[in-house]
C-alpha cells in the first residue's frame, strides 16, 4: 500500500488552507485602512539606538585628543575615566554637573520586548519550581491518612481553583504584599505558584492513586519505609505517568504569567503594551507577543515531549 | 531496634489467637493459632475468601490484626518499640502479580532495597544481584525492563528481588495463580531449591502436587479458622477423616 501521494495531497491543502487565513487576515486589515509597518516592531526588539553616558555628579572634565574623557569630582571621589565613546558632546575643561550627558556609545541591546520576554521567562521557571514543590506537597498531603493534613490540603486546593487567579494576583500583592512587604515580583511568583501548585497537586494525586497499591505493598515488604517507598518506588513512576496533563498544566503557567503585568511587573505583556503606546503597531506588536509567548511554551512542551520519549523506551 | 542474630529459638513465626475483622465487619481470621518452625515449609490451603492470604499478609504486618499476638523471629510484632520496617526485611515475601517495579530494570529491581534499606556499597549489591538472577535462570535478562518478561520470569525476578534483602523467611502469596500453565513448574522449581536450601517458606498456593511434595505441614483454612494442620501425608493421603478439607480437595480435582 502506498500511502505518501494521498498524504502529500492533504500537506498540501493545509499549506493551501494556512494561506488563505493570511491572505484573509490582511485583506480584513485593508479594509480598515490599517497599514501594517512591522519595521516599528524592531527597534523593540533589538535596540540598536546609542547608548547616553551621564555624569553621576559635579566634576571638571577633561578630554584628550583621543576622545578619552577624563571626570574629577568635586566631592573627592575617585576620578572617572570614560574611552571608546562614538561621540563625545563636551569639550575639555568643561564644568559638569550631575545628569549631564557626557557622550554617546553606539550598541546593541536588548529591546523592551526582549527585556519582557525575559521577565516572563524568569518569573515563569520560578514559579514552576515552587510550584511544583508546593504540588508535591499538597499531593502527599491530600492522599495521606491524617485527618489535619488531608483537610488542609483539600481546603487550599478549593480555595485556590475556586477564585480567579487575576483576584488572587491582587490579594497577594496588596493584602500579603503589605503585611510582609513583598515586592512586585515576589508577589508575583507566590500567587503564580500558590495557583498552579494546586493544579498540580491535584495531577500528582490522580498520579499516585492510579500506581497499583502493589506497588506499595512490595516495597514496604521489602523494608523500605512510607517515605521511601515514596522516593523510589510510586513517585518516579506518578511522574512519568502525569507528563502529559503536567505539561499542560505548566504552559498554563507561562500563559497565566501574563496577569502579573496587572501588579506593574514588566513582563512580556505589559512591555507588549508600553511599546503599542510608544509605536501605535498595535496590530503588530500584539502578533509579536503572540509568536514570542508561542515560543516559550512550545520550547516547554518540546521538551516534555522529549522527557516523556525517553522514559517510554525504558518501559512498555 | 530488632537483631536478627538475637533469637536463636526453633520457632520462627508464633501466631496466638490472631483475630482479623475488616472496618465493613468482614470477619477474616478467627482465633488462628499455629507455629512456624525455622526451617519449615508450610503451605496454606483452603478455598478462596477462607482468609488465607489474609492471614499471609498479617504475618509481615501488610494487614494489622484486630487481637491476638504474632511473635516472628523471637520479636513481638505489636509491641510499641518493635520497628516493623527492620522486621519487614528479615521476611522476603512474593506476590500474585509480582508486582515489580517498571521503571528499573530488572538488576535494578533486585538492587533497590539492599541499596536503599540495608545501605550495603553498590559494587556488593551489583555482585549479589548478578548471583541472585543467576540463581533464578535470568542471567541474560539483567538490564531489560520487567514488561519485557514473561509471567513465569517476572515472579522469577519477584522471588530474586525478595532475596537480595538476605531475609530468614519468604512468604509466598499464590505465586503461581496468575501463570500461565506452562510457566507454573519453572516458578515451583525456584521455590523448591530454596526449600532444599533450608528457607523457612510460608506459601499460600492452590498447587497441590508442590504441596504433597515439598510442604513439612499443611494448613487448611475455610471462613478465617484454621481446620486442618498436619502433615501432607495426612491430608493428601487416601483416608482423610475431615469432611470439609475431603470435599475441598474433590471440588479441585
Amino acid at each position: 500500500m502506498n500511502e505518501k501521494p494521498n498524504k502529500l495531497k492533504w500537506h498540501v491543502l493545509f499549506i493551501i488552507t494556512i494561506g488563505l487565513i493570511s491572505a484573509g487576515i490582511y485583506s480584513a486589515s485593508q479594509t480598515i485602512n490599517y497599514k501594517w509597518q512591522w519595521h516599528l516592531v524592531l527597534p523593540y526588539i533589538i535596540d540598536t539606538s546609542p547608548i547616553d553616558i551621564i555624569a553621576q555628579g559635579d566634576a571638571n572634565a577633561a578630554v584628550n585628543a583621543d576622545g578619552v574623557i577624563t571626570l574629577t569630582f568635586d566631592n573627592g571621589d575617585p576620578s572617572r575615566v570614560i574611552s571608546g565613546a562614538d561621540q563625545v558632546l563636551i569639550s575639555d575643561g568643561d564644568l559638569i554637573f550631575e545628569g549631564d550627558l557626557l557622550a554617546r556609545k553606539e550598541g546593541i541591546r536588548s529591546g523592551v520586548l526582549i527585556d519582557g520576554l525575559y521577565m516572563t521567562l524568569k518569573i515563569s521557571v520560578i514559579s514552576l519550581l515552587f510550584s511544583i514543590i508546593i504540588g508535591l506537597i499538597a499531593a502527599l498531603m491530600r492522599i495521606s491518612d491524617n485527618p489535619f493534613s488531608k483537610n488542609l490540603s483539600v481546603l487550599y486546593i478549593e480555595i485556590i481553583r475556586g477564585t480567579p487567579l487575576l483576584v488572587q494576583i491582587f490579594i497577594v500583592y496588596f493584602f500579603l504584599g503589605t503585611i510582609f512587604d513583598l515586592d512586585r515580583f515576589t508577589a508575583g511568583v507566590v500567587a503564580l505558584s500558590v495557583f498552579t501548585g494546586a493544579y498540580v497537586a491535584e495531577i500528582l494525586r490522580s498520579g499516585i492513586q492510579s500506581i497499583s497499591a502493589g506497588q506499595m505493598e512490595a516495597a514496604r515488604s521489602l523494608g523500605m519505609t512510607y517515605t521511601k517507598a515514596m522516593t523510589y518506588v510510586i513517585l518516579p513512576q506518578a511522574f512519568k505517568r502525569t507528563l502529559p496533563p503536567m505539561a499542560g498544566q505548566l504552559i498554563n503557567l507561562i500563559k497565566d504569567s501574563s496577569l502579573v503585568s496587572v501588579i506593574s511587573i514588566t513582563d512580556l505583556t505589559k512591555a507588549g503594551r508600553e511599546v503599542v503606546s510608544g509605536s501605535f503597531a498595535t496590530f503588530e506588536v500584539w502578533f509579536t507577543v503572540a509568536a514570542l509567548y508561542l515560543v516559550l511554551t512550545s520550547t516547554l512542551s518540546w521538551g516534555i515531549q522529549r522527557i516523556e520519549k525517553r522514559l517510554a523506551n525504558n518501559d512498555r | 531496634m530488632t537483631d536478627k542474630k538475637k533469637y536463636e529459638g526453633n520457632d520462627m513465626i508464633v501466631t496466638v489467637d490472631v483475630d482479623k475483622i475488616y472496618p465493613n465487619g468482614c470477619h477474616a481470621l478467627k482465633k488462628v493459632t499455629t507455629n512456624i518452625q525455622r526451617g519449615e515449609v508450610v503451605v496454606i490451603i483452603g478455598p478462596s475468601g477462607s482468609g488465607k492470604s489474609t492471614y499471609l499478609r498479617t504475618l509481615n504486618q501488610l494487614e494489622t490484626i484486630s487481637s491476638g499476638e504474632i511473635t516472628v523471629d523471637g520479636v513481638k510484632m505489636y509491641d510499641d518499640d518493635t520497628n516493623i520496617n527492620k522486621l519487614r526485611e528479615n521476611i522476603g515475601m512474593v506476590f500474585q502479580s509480582f508486582n515489580l517495579f517498571p521503571h528499573l530494570s530488572v538488576k535494578e529491581n533486585v538492587m533497590l532495597a539492599p541499596l536503599k534499606v540495608a545501605g550495603r556499597s553498590k559494587d556488593e549489591v551489583i555482585s549479589e544481584a548478578e548471583v541472585l538472577l543467576t540463581r533464578v535462570g535470568l542471567a541474560e535478562k539483567m538490564d531489560i525492563y520487567p514488561s519485557q518478561l514473561s509471567g513465569g520470569q517476572q515472579q522469577r525476578v519477584a522471588i530474586a528481588r525478595a532475596l537480595a534483602m538476605k531475609p530468614d523467611m519468604m512468604l509466598f502469596d499464590e505465586p503461581t495463580s496468575a501463570l500461565d500453565p506452562e510457566m507454573v513448574g519453572e516458578v515451583l522449581d525456584v521455590m523448591k531449591s530454596l526449600a532444599a536450601d533450608g528457607m523457612t517458606m510460608v506459601v499460600v498456593t492452590h498447587e497441590m502436587g508442590f504441596a504433597n511434595e515439598v510442604a513439612d505441614r499443611v494448613l487448611f483454612m475455610e471462613d478465617g479458622v484454621l481446620l486442618v494442620d498436619d502433615i501432607p501425608e495426612n491430608i493428601f493421603g487416601k483416608v482423610t477423616n475431615h469432611v470439609r478439607l475431603q470435599k475441598f480437595l474433590s471440588n479441585i480435582r
